[in-house]
């Protein structure tokens, strides 16, 4: 008999990272009578995507910069394709979510006049090392309530409206069932969908934190939330082997990339289109074609940058990648004599790079009723970073604690609470029903192995056509059923068992999206053999998606893109 | 293998049912075998480098090793927590014994050796 923990609360807030954190202190602050509950799958001192650190606000509106300014540069690094609403209304509160946040204690660097010292156009230094602790802390102090080791499995519905949310413990195995007037879900991207870069004792050593596995975009599919834009992956280039951001060093040293033979390739083969300065897509893909056509490894050539300048780099990985560090030390790499190799990493599903996630309105509520989206797994605003996450954190709380006083608390019914229950904990069950089910490592292998060759992954070169998604999806389509049969030994082997069986509901959207949009609008994130040019006339408009409840079928539809900053939509 | 908790150092923070690295692992990763009172690393294979469970041990018992299919092992790389929590000091060696240090603001919140779960501790190790 597993033992039940019942939640009511007002504001219930999935996943206590970037954007969860500064929600709850929003929304304690503007609406004090209003309980918050917070469910983190890990401790919320140090979750997701932050846990070793920051050493950059890399979204922020440096002096002379504008939120028009800024949705014309997002637009287009993004290849003229952004809800400039959203993107617009993020950037307002950059200024905003940063100063509180170092208020909090986080060190910012500034100049002598007290200005953030700029690290790139839009981007400011911090030394970051605590600023996952830092906001936990600030949760915490402003009264939000925080469960940890909770692994939410699914939200509550009664009809179009989410009630709440279910999840079991992975601390004392008791299954929680939270009921809420309205729930804000800031879970994060999506990692592990394709074969990570690194294998064995490093099969884990991702850009993209390996414990953000898509559930809050899994959630949403299978509650009926309509989608946007999963063709748009994340594919970074990243340092060799460590994976560490370049970011670091192109802005930090002004490193450019060259290939092999010391060819400044991005300069001779991609200046119409901006160089060094490219859109970020290009810029994974300009390294890629050197390699395909014979003329790698790639570097970011950071000779002669100097003694003081190596010991920066060295700092500002310290704060965020302290592996990449170690890798130089290890290898005896000093990328004052030597270039610093890169690679891109496998395709990740993130909306705060990219613009994959649940469609949502200017205030971030979803299609659905009482669901509200910020961060990673909000879609339609890429560029949002850190400062992005936060800014959609705030706005969605600010539209909660509107939209909460004439609301009550939903009534769930018994029969949904057992159902979930019983999907929750069956891979714990299968231990006694079956003689030999199927473990979640070997189901994760079995999906990344598919996406990883049918579907675009590092192997193929990110490429893919309408037959390779064919089979992708028809060997996608097994899985499905086949989750009935995975199998878990304890609570931890529990989480990894949900944590492969919603990566198996997110491919199957990212498939459908990525057969659908028949052009190349973002080159590597979605090269289309077959569509291989860009398509303004057809392909201007977001790919979205809604999964029948019913039917199971995954539903394509297209939403308009609107202009509202004007301007050339390819140039900065 | 990236983390490793020197068994010699780890005293399990005494009587601590979650000691601070097994709760800061973001990936759950960190068991405490409570028959010895120690904690170490259960699934090496899942570990993201993010080094929390490093910067928390106050007995600085957990050490930072390259994944060996990186490179030569040999090189060293710890952090050490000023007392005025203010600093952090990165202590690095090359393989030829070379060393440097890199002193970096931060502002490092305090943590309990323990810490009661909801409706009361259990190992991570339990399962229902």
């Amino acid at each position: 008999m597993i033992e039940r923990q019942k939640i009511e609360t007002d504001v219930l807030i999935i996943g206590g990272g970037t954007a969860g954190c500064m929600a709850a202190v929003e929304m304690k602050e503007q609406f004090p009578q209003y309980k918050v509950t917070i469910l983190e799958k890990a401790h919320i001192d140090r979750s997701g995507c932050l846990a070793g650190g920051m050493n950059a606000i890399n979204a922020y509106l440096n002096k002379g910069e504008t939120p028009e300014s800024f949705v014309r540069y997002v637009r287009s690094d993004s290849c003229g394709l952004i809800r400039e609403d959203l993107v617009k209304s993020m950037s307002e509160l950059f200024e905003y979510c940063v100063k509180k946040v170092e208020k909090w204690g986080l060190p910012i660097l500034s100049d002598e006049h007290g200005e953030y010292v700029p690290r790139g156009r839009w981007n400011i230094k911090i030394n970051g090392e605590s600023l996952k602790p830092i906001l936990a802390r600030a949760a915490r102090s402003a009264g939000a309530k925080v469960y940890n080791w909770i692994t939410v499995t699914n939200l509550l519905t009664d009809g179009d409206r989410v009630t709440g949310a279910v999840g079991f413990s992975l601390r004392n195995g008791k299954f929680y069932v939270a009921n809420a007037k309205v729930v804000l879900i800031a879970t994060g991207g999506a990692a592990g969908l394709y074969r990570p870069n690194n294998a064995g004792d490093a099969s884990h050593k991702t850009w993209y934190s390996p414990y953000n596995t898509g559930a809050g975009y899994a959630m949403g599919i299978r509650a009926g939330a309509e989608m946007t834009s999963y063709e748009m992956r994340y594919v970074a280039l990243r340092t060799k082997d460590a994976i560490a951001p370049t970011g670091t060093i192109a802005l930090g040293a002004g490193a450019p990339q060259v290939n092999a033979k010391g060819e400044r390739f991005m300069v001779s083969r991609s200046a119409d289109i901006g160089g060094d300065g490219a859109p970020t897509p290009y810029r994974a893909h300009g390294p890629i074609q050197e390699i395909k056509e014979g003329r790698g490894p790639v570097y970011l050539d950071t000779r002669g940058i100097g003694p003081e300048k190596v010991k920066e780099l060295k700092k500002a990985y310290l704060d965020m990648y302290p592996s990449q560090v170690l890798y130089w030390l290890s290898n005896d790499i000093d990328p004052d004599r030597e270039p610093v190799e890169v690679q891109t990493t496998e395709p990740y599903i993130v909306g705060g790079h990219c613009q994959a996630g649940y469609w949502v309105d200017l205030h971030r509520r979803t299609t659905l009723k009482g669901l509200y989206a910020a961060g990673d797994v909000a879609g339609g605003a890429p560029f949002k970073f850190v400062s992005g996450c936060w800014a959609e954190g705030v706005i969605a709380a600010r539209a909660m604690g509107e939209d909460l006083e004439p609301m009550a608390l939903n009534v769930i019914s018994e029969e949904q609470i057992d159902a979930e229950e019983k999907r929750a904990f069956h891979p714990l069950k299968n231990r006694e029903k079956l003689k030999r089910g199927i473990l979640p490592a070997d189901m994760e292998a079995r999906l990344q192995k598919i996406m990883e060759q049918y579907a675009g992954g590092a192997s193929t070169y990110y490429e893919m056509n309408e037959e390779m998604l064919a089979i992708a999806r028809k060997k996608l389509s097994t899985l499905p059923s086949e989750v009935n049969a995975v199998v878990a030994n304890d609570l931890h082997q529990l989480m990894k068992a949900h944590e492969v069986i919603d990566r198996i509901d997110v491919a199957q959207v990212l498939v459908e999206h990525m057969a659908f949009r028949r052009e190349t609008r973002w080159p590597t994130y979605h090269t289309r053999t077959d569509y291989p040019e860009r398509d303004d006339v057809n392909w201007l408009k977001f790919v979205n998606s809604v999964k029948d409840q019913k039917s199971g079928t995954i539903k394509m539809k297209t939403r308009p893109y609107e202009q509202l900053v004007p301007g050339d939509r390819y140039r900065p | 293998m990236p983390v490793w908790i020197d068994p010699d150092k780890c005293n399990g923070c005494h009587s601590s049912r979650q000691p601070p690295c097994l709760r800061m692992c973001p990936g759950d990763l960190i068991v405490k075998d409570h028959s010895v009172n120690k904690a170490y690393l259960k699934y090496p294979e899942d570990c993201w480098d993010c080094l929390p469970c490093i910067k928390v041990c106050p007995e600085e018992a957990i050490e930072f090793h390259l994944s060996y299919q990186f490179g030569s092992s040999g090189a060293k790389l710890a952090p050490h927590i000023h007392k005025t929590r203010d600093f952090i000091t990165w202590e690095a060696e090359d393989t030829q014994g070379k060393k440097e240090e890199f002193t970096i603001r931060t502002k490092v919140m305090k943590i309990a050796l323990d810490e009661s779960i909801e409706d009361g501790p259990q190992g991570p190790d339990f399962s229902i």
